[in-house]
């Protein structure tokens, strides 16, 4: 352009001035036109040239003549016209070449669609005409009409971000993107490419990432594959020689590269040789030769990482395993092994081995290579193997060699344990325990007993098989102090023999004190004082106390000094009671000295205490039982426990401390039905409980004896008033005396001091003779099933129908009126009989002017209760007050109206009732006079102090 | 259990049998073989991510017919022969590949495809014993990218799943032909 304008200004050079200032007019003007459309000066960059690395994405812009260092470059997609990139670079020219070079690496594959490139210079706010726009064409031209996708089979680093495209063929439709199975969204860069973008991107599985194109059909149409993974990472590049010449490299692998195949898997180099060998997890390379130092190189197609090593050879000697392993000689107590070595060299080296027998044993030497097993076991079977190491510098162990077995000799066996367990002062067992392989030192073939005593100068001597480990004895014949001798044969010969004085038989309970041990969890600890005759030291046997016959005993031996142990054994069991003897062992005597019970742990018995059983003695009860039986017992029992039993509820009465104790007796007991139940109890807690039930019934001797005290009141007073009325009261005495016609009773009745009126209820029927006449109103027994109010009589149906007697107690009110009037009512008898014949019926002896518990309540209202210190009531159906009347209702005329101020009523049921009522004082005397009186009235007839 | 089958397979081709049973017995075989390729296939998709209602585009590799009305049993069972005769090659290519691709794996995929190859070999040889012909049991297959027209990585993948498709179609042809036979064989002793 401006070449032009110059052309045009010099046509016709004679018109000076008017060309002067023409000239300077234009140059005004060009320069005008410089400043607004920023072209004058700056050439346009020529000969823009386009180079794409498509493996690299990368394009390569040059051009020439731009005179600038610094340039525009715009990039857009050609066929939609999108801008890609509008950016100002600095470039400078290349001296020798002359041109300008400009890299830019794409985003999105080269080959995804044609990028449309143009250039200009720039010079601060100048700026050049864009050069000819040059065009990269991408595979999305029409001519290219198959499907593509872009890029393929690359390896990229975990975390990259990648951009796919697709290309789709020409006549089809683009269907959707996947990347692995997820759908991913697309951009359209041309009419055929679409592509998508993959941010921070995850490892591959081993046969890459697929990123799938289909079209409308779900066909797939295209693809590519990613390898997403990781550089090598080795670690921990050791080398070593096993054999003092080649040289052996170990590393780790590393992180893992998520790359597989051959082409992108990691190859090792050792000191730039291949490790054809190093695959997976074998990571390991060989050379021939000691080098000293040595680097790693790990490459694959993300990159390359080196490790280095240096040592000197003697300091990383690790043998080969030791060959040809030989036993040259095998005794019973020890062997020797030797071993060869592969390469001569360590021969010639200190070296230091293990030997694995039974555990390792470490030995050294100049070139090594045998050594003597001491301590072995006689007839045992050893398996062997070696592995050294360079004793000086010693960097590892070699590798083991191949074991070699062997078997020692045979030896005598040792002594027998042994021990005598005598079930009676003659007969006994000699028992000893097996010998264990390491005692037996061979296949022990038998056992020889002897038995022989000084004293008769005797001897008995039994030969037995291997199996046998006791033998029943009988000392009869052989004096007092017997010996027995057990050896135990084998191959090599017999054994040492084992000595025991046979010890004297002493049950428990004999001389010897029992204490008691506990378990502590491991065992039962004893210990003693120390005894002076026990040079060959002590024994512990110790077996189930409760067995009698062919009991399991175990012992143990404790050494002279010590007066101390622990007895431990797997056969302890618990809940049994094992009895633990202690026994000073000499070779003149075996001597008792203590004995032990103890449980490995105590349990609650296992049944119930025996022969519960009730005797009533008054109002008192006494219980009886038996022990529970040993092997029962199941620990130590403590005591007993005494209770009322209420339906399911047990009322405490008596914890017996002492377990020897097996009675108890309750006291002061009302009538009625009892449940006692009485439990042993250990340190465990109490057993079930053995339960007993009792009815308690009337003292007879107590109202024996209270009907002959009322017999004698009544005596002295009919005397007092005969004599004191004589003379003018004859005609009363004879309406005291008068005789009831057709009843054959008396009734006496006191009103006042001297109103004594007779009372046609209030009386005793005395039955004269059992075949009386049947016209007159006999008194008869009478079953209580006929009694009124039977309703709390009908617990007691069972009973024999036969008198009772009811000895109820008043709870409450009338205690001032009770004492004197048990001996008022009771000076209406005529006569006492055996009161467990029926020849002579009390029928209602009765207080009649002061008791009144019939006329209370017809309904038997409940009283409340003392409490079962002071007196226990009957727990079910109990009686309160006078039972057997208490239901009866008042229906005589004589009642009515007065209510209780009638002092002189008949009860109703003196007539048919066949009970005593007789009062209970509730205060403290009335309480202790009725217990104790009986008491001593029972004492007295069974012949008790 | 797949391994269980291919020993109860090679017990059976061991026992001497009169040829009904043969074809029977083939026939068995076949029906085993595509279940394995239907499996492997299976497999294959899982491990490439490739959603089963993606096909890939392409004709068929190995393009035999056994259709035509005009063949008879043992022309089908001779085409049928050649077709799994170049499934082996195929097979065998492929299991080439991948091993170059990926270095040998030991997992479920790569155990099923060696039991498919293996029994794919033993319906060769019955067929083979079927025509009663000195048939070759050979792979007919020349494993070259340019011939399997195997372009990348990703086209090396949907060529493999064509080949599993393929194995697919000549099991189940071969289990239905052979059937057929088996049928006619059967027909023809009982009368």
């Amino acid at each position: 352009m401006f070449k032009a304008w110059e052309i045009f200004l010099y046509p016709n050079p004679a018109l000076n001035f008017f060309t002067t200032v023409s000239r300077t007019c234009l140059v005004v003007l060009y320069l005008g036109f410089q400043t607004v459309d920023g072209s004058a000066g700056l050439a346009p960059p020529q000969q823009v040239r386009l180079d794409a690395d498509k493996e690299t994405q990368t394009l390569s812009v040059t051009w020439e003549d731009g005179h600038a260092s610094t340039f525009d470059v715009e990039i857009l997609r050609t066929e939609l016209m999108e801008m890609v990139l509008n950016e100002t670079v600095g470039v400078t020219e290349d001296q020798s070449t002359g041109k300008h070079q400009w890299n830019w690496t794409s985003p999105v594959p080269l080959e995804c669609t044609s990028l449309s490139v143009k250039v200009r210079s720039r010079d601060g706010q100048d700026v050049s005409e864009w050069s000819s726009q040059q065009i990269l064409p991408g595979l999305d031209l029409p001519d290219n009409t198959d499907s593509q996708m872009y890029p393929e089979g690359k390896t990229v680093p975990v975390g990259s971000n990648m951009t796919f495209c697709c290309i789709v063929e020409e006549g089809q439709q683009f269907g959707s993107l996947w990347y692995k199975d997820t759908l991913v969204k697309e951009n359209m860069l041309s009419r055929r490419t679409y592509a998508t973008t993959m941010t921070n991107q995850g490892p591959s599985n081993p046969s890459g990432t697929n990123v799938v194109c289909s079209n409308e059909k779900k066909m797939i149409i295209a693809g590519a594959v990613v390898f997403v993974g990781y550089p090598p990472l080795p670690s921990d590049l050791v080398c070593e020689t096993h054999d003092l010449t080649s040289v052996d490299c170990q590393w780790s692998k590393g992180r893992d590269t998520y790359l597989f195949g051959m082409t992108r898997q990691t190859y090792y180099t050792l000191n730039g040789r291949n490790c054809p060998k190093a695959r997976n997890s074998n990571m390991r390379c060989g050379l021939e030769q000691w080098d000293g130092n040595w680097t790693l190189v790990a490459r694959n197609l993300l990159g390359e990482f080196r490790l280095t090593d240096a040592a000197e050879l003697g300091h990383r000697v690790r043998p080969v395993a030791p060959v040809n392993l030989t036993t040259p000689e095998v005794y019973s107590w020890n062997a020797s092994v030797g071993w060869l070595w592969k390469d001569k060299g360590f021969e010639r080296l200190s070296l230091i081995c293990q030997v694995c027998l039974s555990g390792h044993q470490t030995y050294t030497g100049y070139g090594l290579n045998t050594v003597v097993l001491k301590d072995l076991q006689p007839d045992e079977k050893y398996s062997v193997k070696v592995r050294c190491g360079s004793q000086k510098n010693f960097w590892k162990w070699g590798e083991w060699s191949l074991p070699l077995s062997f078997q020692t000799k045979m030896d005598r066996s040792v002594a027998p344990d042994i021990w005598l367990w005598m079930d009676s002062d003659n007969l006994g067992r000699v028992l000893w325990k097996p010998l264990t392989k390491s005692e037996s030192h061979g296949q022990i073939s038998g056992y020889e007993v002897i038995l022989w005593s000084p004293e008769e100068n005797s001897q008995q001597t039994l030969t037995l098989p291997q199996s046998v480990y006791s033998l029943p004895i009988n000392v009869t014949d052989l004096g007092s102090k017997v010996t027995v001798t057990v050896t135990a044969r084998n191959p090599a010969g017999v054994s040492l023999p084992a000595n025991v004085v046979i010890p004297r038989y002493l049950p428990d309970a004999e001389d010897t004190a029992i204490s008691k041990v506990a378990f502590n969890g491991s065992g039962f600890p004893l210990s003693w004082v120390a005894h002076a005759n026990a040079s060959c030291g002590y024994v512990v046997d110790w077996y189930n106390t409760s067995c009698t016959q062919d009991c399991n005993v175990e012992w143990t031996r404790v050494a002279a000094d010590n007066t101390n142990t622990m007895v431990q054994s797997g056969n302890f069991f618990a809940g049994v009671r094992y009895t633990f003897s202690l026994y000073a062992c000499s070779s003149e005597s075996t001597v008792l000295l203590e004995r032990w019970h103890g449980y490995m742990q105590e349990l609650v018995p296992s049944r119930t205490v025996l022969r519960l059983s009730p005797n009533q003695e008054g109002a008192d009860v006494q219980l009886t039982w038996d022990q529970i039986p040993l092997e029962h017992q199941r620990g130590f029992i403590l005591g007993y426990t005494v209770y009322l039993t209420n339906a399911s509820h047990l009322t405490l009465l008596a914890n017996i401390t002492d377990p020897q104790l097996t009675n108890h007796t309750v006291r002061n007991l009302v009538l009625g039905s009892y449940k006692f139940t009485v439990k042993a109890y250990t340190a465990a807690g109490e057993d079930g409980g053995a339960t007993v039930s009792i009815s308690l019934e009337p003292y007879t001797y107590w109202l024996i004896m209270e009907i002959l005290v009322a017999l004698g009141t009544m005596t002295c007073l009919l005397i007092v008033i005969t004599i004191a009325f004589t003379g003018f009261s004859f005609s009363i005495f004879t309406i005291l005396w008068k005789t009831m016609p057709g009843t054959g009773l008396i009734c006496v009745c006191f009103q006042g001091t001297l109103d004594v009126k007779p009372s046609p209820h209030s009386m005793v029927h005395i039955v004269e003779d059992s075949v009386w006449d049947s016209s007159k109103e006999a008194l008869v027994t009478v079953p209580e099933e006929d009694e009124e109010g039977t309703g709390d009589e009908a617990a007691d149906t069972d009973e024999p129908a036969s008198l009772r007697y009811y000895n109820q107690v008043v709870e409450e009110g009338s205690s001032s009126q009770r004492r004197p009037h048990a001996s008022d009512s009771s000076a209406s008898s005529t006569g006492s009989m055996d009161s467990g014949h029926t020849d002579v019926t009390y029928t209602g002896i009765q207080t009649s002017a002061c008791y009144r518990p019939q006329m209370q309540s017809a309904s038997c209202p409940e009283e409340p209760q003392t409490g079962p210190e002071e007196h226990l009531q009957p727990p079910v159906g109990s009686f309160g007050g006078y039972q057997p009347q208490c239901s009866w209702k008042q229906d005589s005329p004589e009642a009515d109206g007065d209510g209780l101020d009638q002092t002189c009523l008949g009860s109703p049921t003196s007539v048919t009732s066949s009970q005593f009522l007789l009062p209970y004082d509730t205060s403290e005397e009335g309480k202790e006079h009725p217990s104790s009186a009986s008491t001593w009235f029972h004492n007295l007839l069974t012949g008790k102090p | 259990m797949a391994d269980q089958e291919h020993i109860e397979i090679d017990t059976l081709l061991d026992m001497p049998a009169p040829g009904r049973s043969r074809t029977g017995r083939a026939a068995a075989l076949a029906r085993l073989l595509h279940q394995d390729c239907t499996y492997l296939l299976e497999l294959y998709r899982e491990r490439e991510s490739l959603l089963s209602d993606h096909t890939p585009a392409g004709d068929r590799i190995v393009s035999l017919s056994l259709s035509s009305p005009d063949l008879s049993s043992d022309e089908q069972v001779q085409l049928l022969h050649s077709a799994l005769r170049k499934c082996l090659g195929l097979l065998e290519c492929l299991i080439l590949r991948e091993e170059e691709e990926m270095g040998e794996l030991e997992g479920e995929y790569e155990t099923v495809r060696k039991g498919v190859r293996d029994r794919l070999g033993h319906l060769l040889h019955s067929t083979k014993v079927l025509l009663e012909t000195e048939e070759d049991v050979t792979p007919d297959h020349q494993c070259n990218e340019e011939v399997d027209g195997v372009v990348g990585t990703f086209g090396a993948k949907m060529w493999t799943y064509r080949v599993l498709l393929e194995l697919i179609h000549w099991a189940n042809s071969a289990s239905q032909t052979l059937h057929v036979l088996h049928s006619e064989r059967e027909g023809r002793e009982e009368i």
